[in-house]
């Protein structure tokens, strides 16, 4: 039996107006690597950041060999050589590969000067115990790929001399080549005793690397198991809570005519290749793929914020092509977007006028504005929304990220286009605040809207889709309707992941 | 293998020398006298202080920043420094205490900027204008004179033929380089620019970081200050206004980038030149001086342009 290197004991956080975690253990031993899941906003980030002494737990204590330890910030956990592998990467890109990895922590000559040499030296032995001898430790970061900067990043942590690293979210940049390799990176430290924190919600990985999984939900720990003995169907349903068929809501509907169509849609960037995509009147259409299949980039070219390079949109059969957002919105399009802090809301603005930022013109079609009236249009969507609020002149930075994103939804639905497109609406926002979205948007598909919904997270998905297109590397490659044998996550995910189309879709 | 350490020496070439080569070219076809070694050396003079207070400035647009109060800062030092001598404090006593000064002025400068995490222009274009009133109330808005051997010395006297003041330009520039090249100081200020989190995150503080970068452009600024009135030979209240928009004009031209921490005070060097040896040609040439801000505002705006494009056209 391993070493226990590292426990947690009733670890509780506390973020304004929510519980991040709730009482909840985790271990870790010496080689191992031991799996972080749930959803969004499930606490599993905030768990490793916990580990790691960027957040200070309200209660619960962490044993670090069998000793307690209380870290007042990253440094302390970084002398116990407990390391981060971030998933945004943490690099000056106009310094060299070697200044980079020793960060505050140069060699400096008897002048005092930056030791150029020594540190050279040093990261190129630490880049060959990698085998990325090919990375120059003396060119700048900027000019590595996405990989070897994540290499970069892994050199840095090792030069710590860790003995636990914590990944967040490591492979959600890197393509699937690279990903094996790190893989093999992560394999080889596990074999040197290091012990391996893995948060991640991508399932396909976990047998591939994992030993033991432990599973959060809300910031609740549901369970810790090891990985053969837990099948994916059981993991999702620990994850998501209930039955999947309880959390989304479909009521069967007609479909009436086309509201929008592509044909061969590129962009300039290559991230969308040929991509012909169609949704009727009250139908929600998913698209489904890995990060950076160019889901969003879709949206972005349908929605104007991307020039499209060759290709046609037909909305109601007419050919049009929305150059800008605005242009979008005439054609009645609206966009609820992944970033609601950037694209969505204006946060330092009232809910009120959020409320009625699209459809101001349309509710004042006079040069003149009646505040009385915006407010009585953001009360009644307050209502109908039930969003969680004192008053509607608040600002939107104090709602939590389910309630911003109602007030998202109430922005829409008081402009009411013919079509929506969802792009992960849910991301962030607790369960009980995405049921009601997955219940408004059923709503809004009954009215005869036509939705496109992107998501990561397959589950929602498949739970609310009609249909779902798969996209791979900028292509659609396969289309799967509901109620067709290959509707599941196993063959939608497989699709994802490996690019390849099924059955081909007898209607085209 | 030849060829190609060739390729990538010529890659390191700022554009900016090769436009300076093509000016250079220009002028002295139009004019025979224009390729000589005093107005050369002319050229050199006239460009010091500007060279002195541009490399500066090139330290904190590597921050993401600008200081617009650093002309204001050149002003005031030979405004302070007569006020002080004129009470009977020695000379180079006096420069030390001003050079002292606009550290502080920077000092200040970057924590408004660090703390209130407000624009650095905004900032700095405030202390601008509060550095001007005081130069103004000190000399009741007239020049200032106190009159000393010291600034012929550092004007006249010359090592190789080229005057000590533009050996001092020399000298600040071997300083700023080691600093960004082989200090921690200014490995922290490349991230200041290029990840700010990355610094937190190693456990530097960029507050702190900030208010060392703009005090260390307000000692270089006094510098500046200490060669101008050497040259002036006055204490001018107004003397240096604008030269904080021509230092970032000519950084920006020597390749530093104004979004990501790039670049560096070798091409900073360029950049002035360009400037002054365009302002020195169109004299020489005899351009009248009211269309020369014209043309040098254009060349400057070209020279934005064309980066922009590049860097977006790099990017598609």
């Amino acid at each position: 039996m391993a070493e226990t290197i590292l426990k947690a004991r009733h670890i509780t956080k506390l973020f304004p107006g929510m519980k991040a975690l709730d009482d909840v253990d985790f271990d870790l031993q010496e080689g191992e690597v031991h799996i972080l899941v749930g959803e969004n906003g499930a606490g599993k980030s905030t768990l490793a950041k916990v580990i790691l002494g960027a957040y200070k737990a309200e209660e619960g204590e962490v044993t670090f060999d069998n000793e307690v330890v209380k870290f007042n910030g990253t440094k302390e956990a970084l002398a116990k050589g407990i390391v981060a592998v971030y998933q945004e990467f943490t690099l000056v890109p106009h310094i060299s590969v070697a200044q980079n990895i020793f960060l505050n922590r140069e060699y400096r000559t008897k002048l005092g000067l930056i030791d150029h040499k020594r540190m050279e030296r040093e990261a190129q032995r630490l880049m060959e115990s990698l085998n990325c001898e090919y990375i120059d430790v003396k060119s700048h970061v900027k000019t590595l790929s996405v990989a070897e900067q994540q290499m970069v990043e892994i050199a840095k942590a090792l030069s710590f001399k860790p003995r636990v690293m914590v990944f967040d979210e490591p492979t959600a940049t890197l393509s699937e080549r690279e990903v094996d390799s790190l893989f093999a990176q992560i394999h080889r430290l596990k074999k040197e005793g290091i012990g391996i924190v893995y948060v991640s919600h991508r399932m396909q990985e976990f047998p591939l690397i994992g030993d033991r999984i432990t599973i959060l939900r809300d910031g609740v720990k549901i369970k810790t198991v090891d990985i053969d003995a837990c099948s994916n169907e059981e993991l999702v349903n620990m994850m998501v809570g209930r039955d999947v068929s309880q959390v989304y809501v479909r009521t069967q509907n007609e479909h009436t005519g086309t509201a929008l169509r592509t044909q061969n849609l590129c962009d300039y960037k290559g991230k969308v290749k040929n991509v012909s995509i169609s949704v009727r009147r009250g139908e929600i259409v998913g698209i489904a793929g890995l990060v950076g299949a160019g889901r969003t980039e879709t949206a972005e070219l349908l929605y104007g914020i991307e020039p499209v390079k060759s290709g046609d949109v037909f909305i109601n059969e007419k050919n049009v092509l929305p150059k800008c957002p605005q242009n979008a919105v005439k054609l009645g399009i609206g966009l609820v977007s992944e970033d609601r802090k950037l694209q969505g809301l204006a946060l330092d603005e009232s809910i009120a006028l959020n409320t009625v930022a699209v459809s101001l013109k349309k509710v004042f079609p006079n040069f003149f504005i009646s505040n009385k009236k915006i407010n009585e249009i953001a009360l009644d969507y307050k209502k109908r929304l039930r969003i969680a609020t004192t008053s509607v002149n608040k600002a939107c930075k104090y709602l939590s990220g389910g309630n911003q994103q109602k007030v998202v939804l109430a922005k829409w639905l008081s402009f009411n286009p013919d079509i929506l497109i969802f792009d992960e609406p849910t991301r962030g926002i607790d369960v009980a605040a995405k049921m009601e979205i997955y219940g408004l948007m059923d709503r809004l598909a009954s009215e005869g809207k036509a939705i496109i919904m992107i998501s990561s997270e397959l589950p929602e998905v498949i739970g609310m889709s009609d249909r779902i297109y798969i996209m791979h590397e900028g292509e659609i490659v396969d289309e799967i309707r509901r109620g067709s044998e290959e509707f599941n996550s196993e063959s939608i995910g497989a699709r994802m992941m490996l690019g390849t189309g099924g059955t081909e879709d007898a209607e085209k | 293998m030849q060829k190609n350490s060739f390729k990538q020496t010529m890659k390191r070439v700022p554009p900016v020398a090769y436009m300076l080569v093509i000016i250079i070219v220009i002028f002295s076809f139009m004019d025979s006298h224009y390729l000589s070694f005093s107005n050369f050396r002319n050229v050199l003079i006239q460009s010091t202080p500007l060279m002195i207070l541009a490399f500066g400035q090139t330290c904190i647009v590597l921050t993401q920043g600008t200081d617009l109060s650093l002309g204001a800062q050149v002003s005031f030092v030979t405004v302070f420094i007569v006020f002080l001598a004129q009470r009977g404090i020695i000379l180079e006593a006096a420069m030390l205490i001003a050079v002292c000064c606009t550290m502080l002025i920077g000092a200040v400068n970057g924590l408004i900027v660090a703390k209130g995490n407000i624009p650095p222009f905004i900032a700095t274009y405030g202390m601008q204008n509060i550095v001007n009133s005081i130069s103004l109330l000190l000399t009741a808005g007239s020049s200032v004179y106190f009159s000393s051997f010291t600034y012929r010395i550092v004007t006249e006297t010359t090592i190789l033929f080229i005057p000590l003041m533009v050996w001092v330009a020399v000298a600040v520039f071997v300083i700023v380089w080691v600093v960004l090249r082989k200090t921690k100081f200014g490995t922290n200020i490349y991230g200041l620019g290029g990840n700010r989190e990355a610094l937190a995150l190693a456990g530097i503080s960029p507050v702190k970081c900030l208010i060392k970068t703009y005090a260390f452009a307000g000692m270089i600024a006094g510098i500046a200050g200490i060669i101008t009135l050497c040259r002036v030979e006055s204490g001018q209240p107004i003397v240096a206004n604008g030269w904080e928009f021509q230092a970032v004009a000519a950084t920006l031209l020597g390749g530093t980038s104004l979004r990501e921490g790039k670049g560096g005070v070798t091409g900073t060097i360029f950049g002035v030149l360009l400037i002054q040896i365009i302002k020195n040609g169109l004299n020489v040439v005899g351009v009248q001086s009211i269309y020369q801000n014209a043309i040098i505002g254009s060349i400057v705006l070209a020279a934005i342009i064309i980066d922009a494009v590049v860097r977006i056209r790099a990017k598609e």
